[in-house]
Parts: structure tokens; sequence; C-alpha cells
């Protein structure tokens, strides 16, 4: 860690993971102090729709590698807008597409960034 | 009087070169690129630069590839802050403390006022800016080396604590941010040790985390994954979108932050590294001081936007004070336009006005003219953008998600990265629910390596005694005004509690 | 069974095209420089100006990628790991963390074995220098004035980088105590002993070449066997009594193992070409950057050199990493 000296490169994690305890005992003496009505976390199921949203997410961070950019956005457009939003079909094909075809436009034509190709390179 | 009649000449003449068609032309390009960079999340300018250098070349000319490349680099600034106020997702670091009071505004339908103020302002300030340019760069470039180490960590110091004012209601929240943020900070390679902290074994955190990252997870992410708690099937802004421009209270409400921020940003932004964050952290708490209405602050007082806004723009002109007068590049996007102009045999520096006043006056003429480009150009886009918020927001989500896992994707081609991202998006989003803020925290984690580097290279200066931080006349200044400072936030708490409690 | 033979026979026919593909000659499409270093520092600069002559003498474009981190390693590792095809070239080669790092830690790769040496561009010695307003004029006021002191501060560019070690040795060499204090890269190093944050720096020339002529900086002694060509006026420690000799940061060219022998020679040839252009070396001349090239088989002797002077320092001065 160093002495004052000659700082090391622990110094500065170690004082701030002691000042984060202080600070969260303090956060929490302060709120219990205060007595917070017991609000629960997720009211009424709310948390369905996060977590779908965070499983499609993993979902397509996870099959881009594999199927490429163009595969994956399409079809995590299409899972999103199905699943979480609930729109009609024809809705969701041309936001699905269109929105592909720009986003690979912007970046992979343009701005020439080697996007992910997956199984088809 | 000798003096004044020279840089007269010298605008007069440099004004003649700007107003050619070549440096005109290629102004414009320059501003145009820069705003799109700005507002793509992942490209910052100084890659954008990096990518035009060869083209640079085949331009031939020293003055009209710099006045491009300044193009670009100012260009930038009024694009971050676009994305900042539409959809919470601030473009470059100094661009955070836009989103705390833009979004709120977007969010009540203001959009328009809060993007045209933010023009507004930028451009007001790039002009004080480019003004004091002309007239005291040499004396205040003089100044900015008298910062060595100490200085830094005071100054950081003091936006650090101005941070923590970012927190909401509670200053413990916001310090509890502000020391995670420098966690995250620290993460990576320590340079100067050589030591690898808190990677687990990744081999991509070895750099560290990227801002882009931590902002699109934290900011962008985040907010998405707390919105799809409530089925929001209509568009994001449920109250009428008003005026699309900023009203005469506005305009009343915001010349004087305006002002003030231009003359903060340029001050800070002189010095080398880090300038235009803290000078809009720095602005931002000025205004939310000196306002008739702070309860406001936070959400969606324009002020909170028009000060950080201009102090941000005033800073990226004075960086290149340094550049000009000292042949010092004070960041990553000046580095580069210093390298290009050492290629095109042009040397930065205290020689530079006498043995090249061309490209010295023609830059800075240029500068005035790009400004007024970016205005034009920023005005009536206004309205395209808050068009852009009538889309429903059940469609713009998942949008918004894949912008920026492609933006972030692009910084170092990893998918890495975009994994971090949805840890952060969802980080962020519990944060949202427990009230904390993230703002305090990106910024933290922006400033807190230039502490540590700081504190670590001070201490190595003087031996170990940390006496160093205030016998050194600027940093006792800092030092003294940081402690004032504190002092009077805790008198004012004491005050205000006092008051509640007489109800 | 037929049918086997003519599905086989059809695919070698098929295979035929890629094959004559690959032996398209080299370079059929640009190639890439990878600078292991931020934009805008010197060894950046150099590769630009080499980009931006290259057209005369290359079949194609050269591009220059700047892959900062981890003092040169990072960068350097994405071009060992790369294919060996010509087409992702490593520039810096001879740096700090090629000589001076595998000295004292582990590497990720085989700095000699991993790398083939096509070309040296330019040598960056390490000059010495102090603020022009300073109480000392010279490397002698210096050391009379430092040995007094209790410590005495240099700005170096990196930890532990070719100019930190270097510095530790003229400390051990003259008596002072000299406390290196390490900046992001050479620009912030300068930009503090400008500022005088710091008694004294350690840069190459080029970085502080303006600053030289604007009289803020003053250079009192090279660390290099015979004077710098970009800066002749000044002394070597050698010169001066102190037995410190380096080669300071050699920058050239280096391509991953593996790499086609015809593809070396076609570059060496065409780096040469450019080293020989008289607008380049002037070029280079005005930045502060000697043109000193050398083809394959000396680089890579000169570069063993090297790394066993260093050794030598670092043995000799009992260097130690803190």
């Amino acid at each position: 860690m160093g002495k004052l000296k000659h700082p090391g490169p622990g110094f500065l994690p170690f004082g701030l993971a002691c000042l984060l305890i202080a600070l969260a005992l303090a956060l929490i003496l302060s709120q219990w102090k205060m007595g917070n009505a017991k609000a629960p976390f997720w009211p009424e199921g709310t948390w369905r729709r996060p977590l779908l949203g965070v499983g499609v997410f993993i979902l397509y961070a996870f099959l881009i590698e594999y199927a490429g950019f163009l595969i994956t956005t399409f079809i995590f457009l299409v899972l999103w807008l199905w699943v979480i939003e609930k729109i009609n079909w024809f809705r969701i094909m041309a936001v699905s597409v269109a929105v592909t075809a720009v986003l690979y436009l912007i970046f992979g034509y343009f701005l020439e960034v080697p996007l992910p190709a997956g199984f088809l390179a | 009087m000798g003096e004044i009649l020279n840089i007269f000449q010298g605008l007069a003449d440099g004004f003649g070169i700007a107003f050619s068609l070549t440096n005109l032309t290629f102004a414009l390009i320059g501003a145009v690129l820069g705003t799109i960079v700005g507002i793509l999340p992942g490209l910052g300018p100084s890659a954008t630069i990096s990518l035009l250098l060869p083209l640079s070349f085949k331009i031939g000319s020293p003055v009209t590839s710099i006045i491009m490349m300044a193009g670009i680099f100012y260009g930038a600034m009024y694009g971050g802050s676009t994305t900042s106020i539409l959809v919470n997702i601030p473009g470059e670091a100094a661009s955070v403390v836009t989103c705390i009071d833009g979004y709120q505004m977007a969010l009540k339908g203001r959009a328009g006022p809060a993007l045209g103020m933010a023009a507004i302002g930028s451009f007001v300030a790039g002009t004080i800016g480019v003004l004091g340019l002309t007239f005291v760069a040499p004396p205040l470039a003089e100044f900015a080396l008298k910062f060595g180490p100490p200085e830094y960590f005071s100054l950081t110091l003091l936006g650090l604590v101005m941070a923590t004012l970012l927190g909401g209601d509670s200053i413990i929240k916001g310090l509890i941010m502000v020391v995670l943020g420098l966690l995250l900070g620290s993460v990576g390679l320590d340079p100067i040790s050589g030591a690898i902290r808190f990677t687990w074994g990744f081999h991509m955190l070895q750099e560290g985390i990227d801002f882009v990252t931590l902002a699109m997870g934290m900011f962008g992410i985040g907010e998405i994954f707390y919105n799809l708690e409530k089925v929001l099937k209509t568009e994001l802004v449920t109250r009428k979108i008003s005026h699309l421009w900023p009203s005469l209270k506005d305009w009343m409400d915001c010349k004087w932050p305006i002002v003030r921020g231009s003359f903060i940003g340029f001050l800070i932004g002189i010095l080398p590294g880090g300038g235009a964050v803290i000078s809009s952290l720095v602005s931002y708490a000025v205004e939310k001081r000196v306002a008739k209405n702070p309860e406001e602050f936070g959400k969606g007082a324009i002020q909170g936007v028009a000060g950080p806004e201009s102090a941000n723009n005033a800073a990226a002109s004075a960086s290149f004070i340094p550049l000009l007068t000292l042949g010092i590049p004070g960041n990553a996007a000046i580095a580069m336009i210093f390298a290009a102009l050492l290629i095109q045999g042009v040397t930065p520096g205290p020689f530079l006005i006498t043995e090249k006043p061309d490209v010295f006056w023609g830059v800075v003429a240029s500068m005035y003219i790009g400004n007024v480009m970016l205005l034009i150009l920023n005005l009536p886009m206004v309205g395209l953008w808050v068009q852009l918020l009538r889309v429903p927001y059940s469609i713009l989500a998942p949008i918004i998600i894949l912008f920026c896992c492609v933006g972030v994707f692009s910084v170092r081609n990893s998918v890495f990265d975009i994994w971090v991202m949805g840890i952060f998006g969802v980080i962020g989003y519990i944060f949202r629910k427990v009230g904390l803020e993230p703002g305090p925290l990106i910024l933290a984690f922006v400033l807190g390596p230039i502490l540590e580097r700081s504190i670590r290279q001070a201490l190595l200066m003087s031996a170990g005694s940390p006496s160093i931080f205030l016998t050194r006349p600027i940093s006792g200044a800092l030092m003294t005004a940081l402690i004032l400072f504190i002092g009077f936030q805790i008198f004012m708490n004491r005050r205000k509690r006092g008051q509640r409690e007489k109800i | 069974m037929k049918k086997i033979v003519v599905v086989a026979v059809l695919m070698c026919l098929l295979t035929l095209p890629v094959l004559a593909g690959a032996q398209e000659k080299y370079p059929s499409k640009p190639i890439e420089v990878v600078v292991p270093f931020a934009a805008g520092g010197s060894t950046d600069v150099l590769a630009r100006l080499v980009g931006k002559f290259a057209p005369k003498y290359f079949d194609k474009p050269l591009v220059v990628v700047n892959k900062p981190g981890g003092g040169g390693i990072t960068g350097t590792e994405g071009v060992v790991r790369s294919k060996p095809d010509g087409y992702s070239l490593f520039l810096g080669y001879g740096s700090g963390h090629d000589l001076v790092t595998p000295h004292f830690q582990k590497m990720p790769y085989d700095t000699f074995n991993d790398l083939i040496p096509v070309a040296r561009l330019s040598v960056h010695s390490i000059v010495m220098i102090i603020r022009g307003d300073a109480p000392y004029k010279n490397m002698k006021e210096f050391v009379e004035w430092g040995k007094k002191k209790d410590q005495v501060t240099a700005s170096v560019s990196t930890k532990a980088g070719s100019v930190d070690i270097t510095f530790q040795a003229v400390g051990k060499a003259t008596g002072m105590k000299i406390v290196s204090i390490p900046f992001r890269g050479g620009a912030e190093s300068v930009t503090a002993i400008v500022g005088g944050q710091t008694d004294c720096g350690g840069n190459h020339p080029s970085e502080v070449i303006s600053h030289i002529k604007a009289k803020r900086l003053i250079p009192i002694a090279v660390a290099l066997e015979n004077r710098d060509p970009a800066i002749p006026e000044v002394p070597t420690f050698k010169e001066l009594g102190y037995n410190i000799v380096a080669v300071g940061s050699v920058k050239g060219v280096a391509a991953p193992k593996g790499t086609p022998p015809e593809v070396v020679r076609y570059l060496a040839e065409r780096f040469k070409k450019v080293c020989d252009d008289p607008e380049f070396i002037k070029a280079m001349k005005d930045i502060g950057q000697p043109v000193m090239y050398q083809g394959s088989q000396e680089f890579g002797q000169y570069l063993k050199a090297g790394f066993e002077q260093y050794g030598k320092l670092i043995k000799e001065f009992n260097i130690k990493l803190e």
C-alpha cells in the first residue's frame, strides 16, 4: 500500500473502501431514524418487464458474436417489440427491418465499424 | 497601444484568410462532422480527427486543415449536449451536467427551449472564448503553466465536492456515489506503479472501464430498464410539447448564467487536461448558489443547462490557447491537431504568432466564423430533434438500447464492453429505484484518476509532506475556497433544518 | 463411387481460385501500422509523417492506428498475435517497453522472437533538460546544486520507462537523490518541466526542440554513445564524465513472427526509400527527429545490443523498481 511518502497502488482503493463502509452505515442509520414506511420494492409485478428487458439484452450480447450483427439486431427488435411492448405484427416487422438497416448503414457502412459478422463471415 | 493595433491587424488578416471559399467550406465540413460525432455515441472528436489526418495532407495547407479540425472539435461540444437533453445520455464527460436539468426539461415538454438555450449559450461562450484567445492568450497561458500536481489535486477535489451536490437531496447519497465512482475509476492499470487493480483476470479491463461504457450503461440502459416498470404506451413526453423557442423569462433567467459560465469555462479550460468537465461542474454549482429558485435545480431549471453548456464550450475554445501559444496540447483531440500541424511543418509554440501569423490568425478568425455556422446549423435542428421525442417510447426504447450497444462496441470492437455496459445498466436501474443519482458517480469516475495521479505526484514532489497543498499559492487558494465552500454548505444546511423545525 | 470422385475433383478445382487469390501480389490492400502510444506523441508523429510520404513509394497506403495502453505493451501484443501476412505492423520497435521493461517483468510475448525487425527509422535519444531560468546553467552546476538538496525531482514520461531508468542511473552516478515524477506521456512531462514543477526533466529531442529554440528549456546532457545529430551542441553524459550510455528509445518497424521474408524485404526496401527522400529528411529535421535508417539485419543486431546495454546500466547502477 505504500507509506504517505510513497503512496502505493493500494492506497486509494483501501481508503475509499473504508469511506464507503462508513457512509453506507451512516445512510442506513439516517433512514432507520426517519422510519421509512415499508414500501414494496417491486409493487404489483412490475419486475416482469424489466426482467424481460434484461433477458432480451443478455440474449443479444450473447448471440451477436455467433449470428452476426444483422441477424441478432433483427431478432432483438422483434423479440423486444413482441414480448415486451406487445404491438401489432406489421409494425414489429416494419420497425425491425428499418432500424436494423439504418443502424447498419450508419455504423457498418458509413463509419466502417467492423460489426460482428458471426457465421456469415 | 501598439500591441492592440497589432492584434487588430492580425485579426483583419486572419479574417481575410478565413473568408476564402476553401476555408469556409472546410470550416463547415468540420462543424457538421463535429456535431454528428458529438451526437453519435462512441466516436469522439479525437478519433475523428485522427481518421481525417491523411485527408489533411491532401489538403496541403496547414491553415485549412486546422480550421477543419477545430470545427470538428467544438462542433462535438455542440452535439454532445443534444443527446444529454433528449435521452439523458451524455455524449462526453463535459455534457454529464447538462443531463441533469436538460433531460428533466425534455420530460416536461421543454426540450425545445433546452436545446435552443444550449446552442445559444454555446455560441456566446465560444465567441467569448475566441475573444479571450485573441487578446489575453499569452499571459493566461503562462498562468496555466503554474498549475502543477498540487494545484490539479486541489482543483479536482473542489470539483468532486461540487459533484456531491448533484446527488439530489441527500449529501450522504451523493458522497456514496462519488466514492463508488472513484473506485470504478481505479479499475485497471495504475500508471504510476504499474500494478493492475480490480480486473479479476479480465484482460479487457486492464485499460480500465471506458467512459462510454459506463455512461451508456448507467444513464441510457439503466433509464430504459427503469422505465420498463411502467407500461408507457405513449410518448416519453407526456406533457404537451410547448413552444420550440425559449420564452422571454428563459432569456432573462439565462443571460447571466451564460456570461458567468463562459468566464468560468474559459479560465478553467486553459488548464491542460480535464478543464471542460470541471468547469461545467463549477458553473452548475455557482448557478445553483446564486439562483433565485435553487429548488428548481435538478427538476428542469434552464439555468442548469445554460451555465454548464456555456462553460464547456468556452473551455473548448480555451484549450487551444496552450497549443497555439506554448505548443502544449491540453487533451487528446488537441494533441491530434498538434501532430497534424507538426507534420505539415508548423510548430505550435511561442513563435507561431511571429513566424506563421497567417496560421494563428486564420485559425482564430475561423473560430469566430465556426461558432456562427454552428449556431445556424443547430437552431433549426431543434425542431427536428423535438419531433424525435414524438416517437412512441415503446419503439424508441429498444432503438436507444441498440444505439448504445453499437456505440459501445465501436470504441474497442469488443463485445465484452457490451456485457459490461449491460451490467452497469442493471446497476443503474437499481440505483434509480433506491434514489441514488448516477451523475456524481460518473463525474467522480472521470475526475478520480486525475485526483489520484495528482496527489501521488504531489507527494513525490514534496517527499511525503502534505503541506505542499497549502504552501503553494494557487493550491492554497483553491483549498481555502474548498474549505469555505464546505463550511458555507454546512451553515446553510443547519439554517434550513432550523427553519424547518420552527415550522 | 464415381460421384464421390467427381465431387472431390470439383472441390479441388473450386479451391484453386482461393489459393490463387492468396498468392496475390503484396500489398493488395492498405497496411495497418500500429502505434502503441497515444496520438500526438513523438512515435505517433513519426508514423504519420512516414504515412504521409508512403504513397510515393508504397503500392498501397499505410494507415496509422493508435492503440495505447500498458506502456506500449497492449498495442504491440495485438500485432504479435495478428496474422503474419504483412498487413499489420508495429512502429516503435525498440521503445522502453521493448528494451527496458523485459529486464524487470515478465512479458506476455517474447520481444525478440515473436517479432521480426523490418527496419529502423530513427533513434530518439534521452536528453536531460532544465528550465531556462534555473539557478544552474549546465550539468556541472546542476550536480553541485543537486547534491545539496534532499531530493531532486525529474519529470519523466512513464514510470520505469527508458527515461526513468536512465535518470535513476544518473542519480547514482552523480550522487544526487533523483526522484522521478511520472506523467502520462512525453507531452505532459514537458509541460511539467516548462512550468517549473520539477527541477529537471528527461525527454526526447523532438518533444522539446521548440522549447529549446524559445530558450525556455536548456538541454544539458544526452545519454547516447555519440552526440545526437538533432541536437549536436549538447554533450553526452560520457563526455561529461558519467558512464551513462543508452540507446534511448529506438523507433523501428516490426512484423509478427512468421511474416514471409519477401514481404519483410519489400517493406525494408520501401522504408529505405522514404528515409532517403530529401523532403522527408527535412521534415524530420524540423521536428527534431533524426532519420537513421537501418535494414532488417543490422536493426535486429542494434536492438539486441541496446537491450544488453540497458541490462548493463541497470546492473552497474543497481537500479530497482520500487
